[in-house]
C-alpha cells in the first residue's frame, strides 16, 4: 500500500491484548481526506477494538495513532496524555455507537447542542442553527424536542450521527451502526451514511453490511483474529479476494444473504 | 392543652424539621462524595469508606449519638446536643445515601460515558452534564425513602437533651400525668411529614415508570 | 485509653448479656412479626374492600409513626387506658407490632412481583388451596423475600436499641450504664458499635447465602 502524503488518520503498528488474548496485532493503515474505509471481518476479529483504539476509548498496548499528523493519546515525547489534552483531540473525532448511546435526559436537539456548547464553547446561536440544519439533513427536524426514549432505533441512530456531525469532526468513526436495528430500519441509516460518503466526509466504518461496503466504500480493510489480512478497493476485495480466509468469509455472507432473502 | 403546651409543640416541630433538613442537606452530598470515592476505587481510602459505610449501617442512631455526645468531650472536643444530633444524623444518613448513589453509579451504562468521551468532554464535564443528571433521577425514589427513614429516627435525639416534638410530648405528659394525649399529638405531627415523603416517593416512582412505558 | 478498654473488658459480662438480650429481642420480634405479617398479607390483598382497607390503614399508620414514639405510647400511654406492661413486654410488643406492618408489606411486594406462570402450572398439575401455597408459592416467596426480610432483621436490631429509653437492659443500655458508672464513654460505646456491627455482619452473611440460593434458582 502506498503511503498517502497527508493522511487524516494514520494508524501505525497498533496492538492490544485483553489479558492473555491478543485482540489486535500490529495493525497499520492510513485514511486520506474524503475516504470511506469499511472495516470488515467475522465477529471477534477485533474490528470494534481497532475503532476504539483510534480515539483512545481503548488504550493500545503498542503502536501510534495520528490525526492530521498529530499524535493521539501519547505525546511526541512518549508521555500518555492527560484527560484534558485527550478530550481536545477527541472533539475532532466523531463517533457513532452501536447502541446509539444518546443521552436520555436530554432532548434530541439538546443531545446535538450539548458538546459544541459545553466542550467547544462555540456561540450558542451558531450551534443552534447548525444543529437544526443537521436534524433536517437526517430527516428528523420534527423530532427536535422529543426525548430519545420516544424514537425508533433508526431515528435514534440518525440522531447519533447528527450529534457526531455537530462537532464538525475531521474524522467520523462508526461502530456497527446498524447492528442493533430491526432489519426494516437499517435502510434509513445507510442512506444518511451514503450521503455523507458522497459529500466527502472522512469515515471509518465497522460494519456487516456487505452491500453498503461494496457500493459506498473507497477502500476495505479485512480483519481476522486481530490481524489485517487484506486491504484493497471494494471491487478487488469482493470480486477477487486475495486470501483464502477472505474467500471463506465472503462465501458465508453470500449464503446468509440468500437464506435471508427467502 | 394549654397555650404553653401548644407553643412547646410548635417549637419542637421546628427543631425536628430543622435538624432533619440539616441532616438531609449534609448527608446527600457527603453520601455522593463517598460513593464517588468507592466508584473510582481510590486505593486505601476506598476501602476505608467501605468500612465506614458497613459499620455505620449497622450502628443504631441512639448508640452513635451517645458515642458522639459523651466521647467527643472526653477527647477534648466539646459538643452541644444540637451539633451532636446533626453530626449523628448526617453520619448515619450519609452511609445509606452512599449505597444508594453507588448502586446508581454501578448501574450507569458504560456507553453513555464513552459517548461523552468521544465528543471530548473532560472528566468534570462528563460527571456534571451526563452522569449526575441521570444518577440523580435513578436514585431519587430511594433518596426520598431514606429521608422518611431519617425523620423516623429523629425522636431519639431527645436522649441527649434536644427539645424536639418527642421531648415536648414527654415533658407535657410528665407534667399532666396524662401521657397518652401529648403522644397522640406528636403522632399527628410526625405522620403527615412522613406520609408526605412516602407519597412523594410513590409519585416519583409511578411517574418514572409511566415515562419508561411510553 | 487502654485502661478504659480494660474497664470495659472487666464489665464484659454486662455487655454480653446486653448483646444476648438484643439478639433475643430481635429474633423473637422478627419471627413473630413475620408470622403475623404473613397473616396480614392475604388481608391486604383481600377482595373485600373493608378488609383490605383496614389492613392497608394499619400498615400505612405504622410506616408513618417513628418507632420510638410507638414504644413510648405502648409503655407510657397504654397504662392510662388500664393496660399495664413491664418494660420487657412493652418493648417486645412494640417491636413485634411495629414490624408486623413492615413484614406484611415486604411479603405483599414479593407476592405481587412473583411470576404468574409457575403458579398457573401448579394449578394445571392439580395443586390447589393450602397445598398449592405450601409447595409452589411459599418456596418462591421465601427465596425472593428472604434477603429483604434479612435487611428488616437488621432494622429490628437497630430499632431495639431505642428500647434503652424504657430501661430495657439491651446492648446500648449496657454500654450506657458502664459509661455512666466508670466514665469511659468512648471505650464503652465503641465496643457496643463493634458488637452491633458483628451482629449485623452475621445477618448479612445469612442474607448472602439466601441470595445465592435464590440466584441459582432464577
Amino acid at each position: 500500500m502506498n503511503a498517502l502524503p497527508h493522511p487524516v488518520l494514520n494508524v501505525v503498528g497498533v496492538s492490544k491484548s485483553f489479558g492473555a488474548v491478543e485482540v489486535l496485532s500490529d495493525i497499520s493503515f492510513q485514511v486520506g481526506k474524503g475516504e470511506t474505509v469499511c472495516v470488515l471481518g467475522p465477529s471477534g476479529s477485533g474490528k470494534s477494538t481497532l475503532l476504539r483504539c483510534i480515539n483512545w476509548l481503548e488504550k493500545p498496548d503498542a503502536g501510534h495513532v495520528y490525526l492530521n499528523g498529530e499524535p493521539v493519546g501519547v505525546t511526541s515525547a512518549g508521555v500518555v496524555m492527560n484527560d484534558r489534552r485527550l478530550s481536545q483531540i477527541r472533539t475532532r473525532i466523531g463517533m457513532v455507537f452501536q447502541h446509539f448511546a444518546l443521552w436520555p435526559h436530554l432532548t434530541v436537539l439538546q443531545n446535538l447542542i450539548e458538546a459544541p456548547l459545553q466542550v467547544q464553547r462555540r456561540p450558542r446561536a451558531e450551534i443552534h442553527e447548525e444543529a437544526l440544519a443537521l436534524l433536517a439533513k437526517v430527516g428528523l427536524h420534527d423530532k427536535r424536542d422529543a426525548f430519545p426514549a420516544r424514537l425508533s432505533g433508526g431515528q435514534k441512530q440518525r440522531v447519533g450521527i447528527a450529534r457526531a456531525l455537530a462537532m464538525r469532526p475531521d474524522l467520523l468513526l462508526f461502530d456497527e451502526p446498524t447492528s442493533a436495528l430491526d432489519p426494516e430500519l437499517v435502510g434509513e441509516v445507510l442512506v444518511v451514511m451514503r450521503d455523507l460518503a458522497h459529500e466527502g466526509m472522512t469515515m471509518v466504518i465497522v460494519t456487516h453490511e456487505m452491500t453498503f461496503a461494496r457500493e459506498a466504500a473507497t477502500r476495505v480493510l479485512f480483519l481476522d483474529r486481530g490481524r489485517m489480512v487484506e486491504t484493497g478497493t471494494p471491487d478487488q476485495f469482493f470480486s477477487r479476494p486475495a486470501t483464502e480466509r477472505a474467500r471463506q468469509f465472503l462465501q458465508r455472507y453470500a449464503a446468509e444473504a440468500v437464506t435471508a432473502q427467502r | 392543652m394549654t397555650p404553653g403546651d401548644i407553643s412547646a409543640f410548635a417549637q419542637g416541630a421546628v427543631v425536628t424539621v430543622a435538624l432533619s433538613v440539616a441532616g438531609i442537606l449534609i448527608g446527600l452530598p457527603v453520601g455522593l462524595g463517598l460513593a464517588l470515592i468507592r466508584w473510582a476505587r481510590v486505593p486505601v481510602i476506598g476501602r476505608l469508606v467501605a468500612l465506614y459505610v458497613s459499620i455505620l449501617r449497622a450502628t443504631p442512631l441512639v448508640t452513635l449519638l451517645l458515642l458522639l455526645f459523651f466521647a467527643l468531650p472526653n477527647v477534648g472536643v466539646p459538643i452541644d446536643p444540637y451539633s451532636a444530633a446533626i453530626l449523628a444524623l448526617s453520619m448515619n444518613t450519609s452511609a445509606f445515601n452512599c449505597e444508594i448513589w453507588r448502586a446508581a453509579l454501578l448501574a450507569f451504562p458504560k456507553d453513555q460515558l464513552e459517548a461523552a468521551m468521544s465528543v471530548g468532554m473532560s472528566a468534570g464535564l462528563r460527571f456534571r452534564r451526563i452522569v449526575l443528571p441521570q444518577i440523580a433521577r435513578a436514585s431519587l425514589p430511594a433518596l426520598v425513602n431514606e429521608m422518611s427513614l431519617l425523620i423516623k429516627v429523629t425522636p431519639v435525639l431527645a436522649v441527649v437533651g434536644v427539645v424536639d416534638i418527642t421531648r415536648a410530648a414527654v415533658r407535657i405528659g410528665a407534667e399532666t400525668y396524662e401521657p397518652l394525649p401529648p403522644f397522640l399529638v406528636a403522632v399527628a405531627l410526625y405522620a403527615p411529614i412522613i406520609y408526605g415523603l412516602v407519597s412523594l416517593q410513590r409519585f416519583i416512582e409511578r411517574r418514572q415508570a409511566a415515562a419508561e412505558a411510553a | 485509653m487502654i485502661h478504659d478498654f480494660g474497664i470495659v473488658w472487666d464489665q464484659r459480662g454486662l455487655l454480653m448479656s446486653g448483646l444476648a438480650n438484643t439478639a433475643l429481642l430481635s429474633v423473637i420480634a422478627a419471627v413473630v412479626s413475620l408470622l403475623l405479617g404473613s397473616a396480614l398479607t392475604p388481608a391486604m390483598m383481600s377482595r373485600r374492600r373493608a378488609v383490605a382497607g383496614a389492613a392497608r390503614a394499619f400498615v400505612d399508620a405504622m410506616r408513618c409513626i417513628p418507632f420510638l414514639l410507638f414504644a413510648y405510647i405502648v409503655y407510657y400511654g397504654l397504662p392510662s387506658l388500664g393496660i399495664n406492661f413491664d418494660n420487657w413486654s412493652a418493648g417486645l410488643a412494640a417491636l413485634m407490632l411495629y414490624n408486623t406492618a413492615y413484614m406484611a408489606e415486604i411479603l405483599r411486594g414479593a407476592w405481587a412481583a412473583m411470576p404468574r406462570e409457575p403458579i398457573e402450572a401448579g394449578t394445571a398439575f392439580g395443586f390447589s388451596g393450602v397445598r398449592l401455597f405450601r409447595r409452589i408459592v411459599l418456596p418462591g416467596l421465601v427465596l425472593s423475600a428472604g434477603p429483604v426480610v434479612g435487611n428488616q432483621l437488621i432494622q429490628i436490631i437497630k430499632d431495639s436499641a431505642f428500647l434503652t429509653i424504657i430501661a430495657l437492659p439491651e446492648l446500648t443500655h449496657a454500654a450506657s450504664s458502664i459509661q455512666s458508672r466508670y466514665y469511659v464513654p468512648f471505650a464503652a460505646f465503641i465496643t457496643a458499635v463493634a458488637l452491633y456491627w458483628g451482629l449485623c455482619l452475621v445477618v448479612e452473611g445469612g442474607v448472602n447465602v439466601l441470595r445465592r440460593l435464590a440466584d441459582a434458582r432464577r
